[in-house]
């Protein structure tokens, strides 16, 4: 057996890499091209109709714990197929993932599972990883949020974070009221009936469906357009032509008639500056006013987009657009000497680039085990290392005893790990 | 026919990590440990692979090359059906003579259920059977591999580094006060003004100090995006040919937004799960390895050792009156099982959800032992057990039917009564310890289970 194992240089089992999103969760093991599957964050529990979402950071310890130990279970033993005991885990985790959450999962996995090793790797630092590269300002466009976090030379700036909650959630949102407001359906009874006296609110795997096949992002001209009929205050802006309605067929018999304004302009509420004047694109542009001043040209031109969110058709050419748009404006003008923006295209679909990079990063055996939190430590300390939990011993402790306190710089470790 | 036992109205206390009441039936009993087992404290393991179409059991290490896919199933990219081969005659010129045309037989993989085609997303006719459609590649494989090629080696020099690093550290004598003065050792130190800062420890090449590395082309950023044709916002979609979020899904490393681009995927695999006790590590369930077979090489499930307990009858049951309420208790095992049930104590940690006192029968009850030929030998002598008619019902092979007496305390709500049953358990396992004073090989031990009955609700 072990000459069809072909594996690393210790001849250890290659890690599981596990990408945990609010709407969709990513596994698969190190070292491959693409992770084994993609399956939403849910458990079907069997007195409730629907699906209940397992990254919830609001419910209690108990609930969660059985949730994770739950859709962790599924992962391993439905999709993965392989014994949770026998290999390091990479979980691929958010900067602003709540303390309470990380260290439930922790538990499930160590207390429940007793996996050999977990290793907590940010999102936006593991996607520079596919690219080769060590500086970026990356955006996470995902579900809940938006996030973008500049990492200069290996290092995430961390003060110069930015997040917004404009993502999947709130364009399913926006969608779900448009439909309920102008769409009509035809029942096998009855044609041209408004949808909520067919149904009261649209489910939201339909609702995003919608979404996926049917919407898209118009460039900024037809876009700004779009955003001045909305807003209309004079009543002189006019909406550019529609596109094409589509009937979107919701089961057996009823079709629902999507009505072509929804189809372009529903994604404009990622573009639409309110009040505050803030968009997915003022995030880049406010970050990166943010950073110090020597590492701006570099990071400018080196912009990562990841994220389920951006990968609806057209956004990438709209934000780079909506960029080169606002640092015209003086907000900007003054601030950015850099006026050249450019864009990566990682080797993986635009919601697989954060796993891919955990994977890569889960490949390096050699290290791996180092920078991952052991069971026996944690069984020692009883939790985890947390980049913005300044009491915690450092993880080298445990592996070289005696060793000096660590300079400043270790807190740049920290992030990483 | 379980619902009609409704086995989950008997629940049983199991004390593992947390405690846990589950029916007897959903129970695992670790004869090692002698305790009750369930799902939620044991260790689950992977056993063996299998196809759930063609039942073909896989070895791990050909599992695990194939990334847990069967080499002969294939799945529908539409509804996730399992494909059926289907043949078809086509005419085909000999080779020797072009002029003349033969049929020869060709192969389409087809579904059944939402009638799509190998030939709607462009896939030849193959003239084999199985074995001639493939997968396609992944266009990004190359240059993943390279990065990580790239990342190892800078990691083997982290990890070089480190050990040496472990090794040198001996040698520094200097204390840490004076190594900010005299400019020694410390990683901060060694970084000189303009040098870029390496902190992905070590994640980048140091100037100059192996010849041959592994270089590769950071990815180049590029100005323009391209934009949508012009054409979209004006032409109509047909959703039928736009694919569903599910169905991109299904292909990570694709995920095509055409229809006309969902290429099948091989089957994905089954597993048979093994449980193991988490205390003695000793398996409590090991399935065959013959995945139509659907026996167990190790199968220590609870109502193989633990008596059960039955509801079979119920009164109406009023507030503060008591009432009889019939039980059966089965036997498991061959050998004749002493049971004691007994009362639950004042102050019973376990006793929290009781809502009605509950009288049981004072003395030890007999179970006769289980025995397999018992319905066809009609001419057998019952046993003669002298049972005291009060408390025992009826009397059945391996099952006697006993009496409760039971008076609600609450005025309204479920009746839920609680009491301990003890009975004798004959470890048959090898003793752990040679015993010398006794030559045989099985210790009888008393084991105590707390068990709970919901009896419905109470009657006004």
């Amino acid at each position: 057996m072990p000459l069809y194992e072909g594996l690393g240089s210790g001849g250890e089992k290659t890690a599981v890499v596990i990408d945990l999103g609010q709407a969709f969760t990513k596994c698969g093991f190190a070292g491959e091209t693409g992770p084994r599957c993609i399956i939403p964050s849910e458990i079907k529990k069997p007195d409730v109709s629907k699906p209940v979402k397992v990254v919830q950071y609001n419910i209690n310890t108990e609930e969660l714990y059985s949730y994770l130990k739950e859709f962790i279970h599924m992962l391993y033993f439905r999709h993965l197929l392989v014994n949770p005991r026998d290999r390091r885990v990479v979980i691929i985790e958010s900067v602003l993932c709540p303390s309470h959450f990380r260290d439930t999962l922790t538990r499930v996995l160590f207390k429940h599972f007793e996996v050999p090793s977990v290793l907590f790797a940010p999102s936006h630092l593991m996607s520079l990883l596919t690219l080769g590269i060590n500086s970026a300002m990356v955006l996470d466009c995902g579900y809940a949020e938006s996030l973008v976090l500049p990492i200069y030379e290996g290092i995430p700036i961390l003060s110069c974070w930015g997040s917004l909650p404009l993502g999947g959630k709130a364009i399913h949102k926006e969608l779900e009221l448009q439909l309920l407001e102008q769409c009509t359906v035809d029942t096998g009874l009855a044609k041209g009936q408004s949808l909520p006296s067919v149904m009261g609110s649209v489910p939201e795997d339909i609702v995003e469906d919608i979404k996926v096949r049917t919407c898209f992002v118009s460039d900024l001209q037809r876009g700004l357009k779009i955003q001045a009929a909305k807003f209309n205050i004079d009543g002189s802006a006019e909406r550019p032509s529609p596109p094409p309605d589509v009937d979107y067929p919701l089961d057996g018999e009823k079709i629902l008639h999507v009505v072509g304004p929804i189809r372009d302009s529903v994604v404009e509420i990622l573009f639409e500056q309110d009040n505050e004047e803030t968009s997915v694109a003022t995030l880049i542009l406010d970050s990166l006013v943010q950073c110090p001043i020597d590492t701006r040209k570099q990071l400018a031109e080196n912009l990562v987009v990841i994220g389920g969110t951006a990968m609806l058709p057209g956004f990438l050419h709209r934000l780079m657009a909506e960029i080169r748009h606002l640092v015209e404006k003086p907000k900007y003008k003054e601030a950015l000497a850099t006026k050249t923006f450019r864009i990566h295209t990682p080797p993986a679909k635009s919601n697989c680039v954060a796993w891919l990079g955990g994977a890569i990063f889960g490949a390096l055996q050699d290290i791996l085990g180092s920078r991952s939190v052991s069971k026996e430590y944690y069984s020692q300390t009883g939790r985890i290392p947390d980049w913005c939990c300044l009491n915690n011993p450092p993880l080298e402790m445990m592996f070289d005893v005696g060793k000096a306190p660590p300079p400043l710089m270790k807190r740049a470790f920290s992030t990483e790990k | 026919m379980a619902s009609l036992l409704q086995s989950e109205r008997v629940l049983y206390l199991v004390r593992g990590e947390k405690e846990l009441r589950a029916p007897l039936p959903q129970l695992y009993f670790c004869r090692y440990c002698s305790e009750l087992r369930s799902l939620e404290c044991v260790s689950h393991e992977v056993d063996s692979h299998y196809c759930p179409s063609c039942l073909e059991n896989m070895p791990s290490a050909e599992a695990k090359l194939k990334k847990n896919r069967c080499a002969n199933c294939f799945d529908c990219p539409c509804c996730m059906h399992t494909l059926s081969t289907r043949a078809t005659s086509i005419p085909a010129p000999l080779p020797d003579d072009p002029a003349k045309t033969t049929m020869k037989k060709a192969y389409y993989l087809a579904c059944g259920f939402c009638r799509w085609t190998s030939r709607d997303v462009g896939m030849a006719d193959k003239s084999v059977a199985s074995g001639g459609w493939q997968e396609p590649e992944n266009p990004h494989t190359q240059r993943i591999n390279k990065l990580v090629e790239y990342y190892q080696q800078l990691a083997q020099k982290e990890k070089i580094e480190r050990d040496r690093k472990k090794l040198v550290r001996r040698r520094n004598y200097v204390p840490l006060a004076f190594s900010d003065k005299y400019g020694l050792g410390t990683r901060l130190q060694r970084q000189r003004p303009g040098a870029p800062i390496s902190a992905l420890a070590g994640l980048s090449v140091k100037e100059g100090e192996d010849q041959k590395e592994i270089k590769i082309e950071p990815a180049d950023a590029v100005e323009e995006v391209e934009p949508l044709p012009e054409d979209y916002y004006t032409r109509p979609i047909n959703l039928t040919e736009v694919t569903t979020l599910r169905q991109r899904l299904l292909q990570p490393d694709f995920q095509p937004i055409c229809a006309s681009q969902l290429y099948p995927r091989h089957k994905h695999l089954l597993i048979k799960r093994s449980l193991r006790c988490r205390k003695c590590e000793h398996n409590l369930s090991k399935p065959e390895f013959n995945p139509t077979s659907i026996k167990f090489k190790i199968q220590l499930v609870a109502v193989n050792y633990i008596p059960e307990v039955r509801i079979m009858s119920i009164p109406n049951l009023r507030y503060m009156k008591e009432s009889q309420v019939l039980l059966t208790l089965t036997n498991p095992v061959e050998n004749v099982t002493h049971v004691t049930l007994l009362e639950c104590e004042e102050g019973d940690p376990d006793n929290i959800n009781s809502t009605a006192k509950v009288a049981v029968p004072p003395k030890e009850l007999i179970l006769a032992g289980k025995d397999a030929a018992a319905e066809y030998d009609e001419l057998a002598e019952p046993q003669d057990f002298q049972d005291d008619p009060d408390i025992i019902a009826f009397r059945k092979a391996n099952k006697v039917g006993v009496f409760i007496k039971v008076t609600p305390q609450k005025e309204e709500g479920e009746v839920t009564v609680s009491f301990k049953m003890k009975h004798e358990f004959k470890n048959l396992t090898a003793p752990i310890r040679p015993n010398e004073e006794s030559d045989h090989t099985s210790e009888v031990i008393w084991l105590t289970h707390h068990v709970e009955l919901s009896l419905g609700p109470v009657l006004p």
